[in-house]
């Protein structure tokens, strides 16, 4: 689709996470994940990360009711925001850990559940040393 | 943390952005030309069973679920295109299956909300959503 004009997928806008308690939810990705809540619109809630808008959404039918995708977050130091989010009260599965050499970084990434038992996952790239 | 941050009782937990999104495909070679072909996305690279996309600097990982926990359909990615209506002919004229016709979803203050659902080669729902200028 990228070539005829206007039909181009430029950009992710948003992304619909299914949640069970729009409260509980809400004060997770805004006090534990520390992102910036935009507006509430009835059970709807939504945040901003890095210009992509994050919907909180209970599900309309059974067949939507299932976990997110796993949303990968870009962090700097992926140690200490494992550490703030863990004191924050976040639950890991483990210690951030090298998942991949790529030809000038390392790819660091830990997995931790929100409130709602969706898997997210921190991940950071490291430059190697020349 | 600036001034703007501390009123949206933002913490500063070092996240900046999502730097990639899984999506559960249970064929990766057909999930990976439905996404290069019919969605026109550029394919990074391939590892093994899994094939990584680029979307405006978002990346997208394509393969399959790494534990029965995981295979679950995907979340729904509204992905932004100008012009909804074409983009709604051609992924109609590639025989995507479209679950409604574009649809005016909310009236904002300087610009109206369109969106079309669809369904993937993995039978994922996805949106393409466009933001109309009100003239």
């Amino acid at each position: 689709m990228n070539t005829q004009e206007g039909t181009t997928l430029a950009r992710i806008g948003q992304i619909a996470i299914n949640v069970h308690d729009v409260d509980r939810a809400t004060a997770f990705y805004r006090d534990v994940l520390g992102l910036p809540h935009l507006f509430r619109a009835g059970q709807l809630s939504f945040f901003d990360c890095g210009g992509v808008r994050l919907m909180l959404d209970k599900a309309e039918k059974p067949e939507f009711d299932h976990p997110s995708s796993i949303l990968y977050f870009q962090v700097g130091d992926i140690r200490a925001a494992h550490k703030r989010l863990k004191d924050a009260g976040a639950k890991f599965e483990d210690e951030p850990h090298v998942i991949a050499q790529m030809p000038k970084y390392d790819l660091w990434m830990t997995f931790f559940r929100d409130s709602e038992g969706n898997m997210l996952a921190l991940m950071s790239e490291v430059p190697r040393p020349a | 943390m600036s001034a703007t941050a501390t009123n949206l009782g933002m913490k500063d937990m070092g996240i900046s952005s999502i730097g990639q999104i899984s999506i559960i495909a249970h064929d990766t070679s057909r999930a990976t030309a439905f996404y290069r072909d019919v969605l026109g996305l550029p394919l990074l690279f391939t590892a093994g069973n899994m094939a990584f996309f680029d979307c405006g600097g978002v990346r997208l990982m394509l393969g399959p679920a790494s534990s029965p926990e995981l295979d679950h359909p995907s979340s729904i990615l509204y992905f932004r295109v100008p012009d909804i209506k074409a983009a709604h002919r051609r992924l109609v004229e590639m025989g995507v299956k479209i679950e409604a016709p574009p649809r005016l979803i909310a009236p904002m203050k300087t610009y109206d909300l369109w969106m079309v659902g669809f369904r993937d080669s993995e039978g994922n729902i996805m949106q393409l959503m466009s933001e109309v200028p009100r003239t």
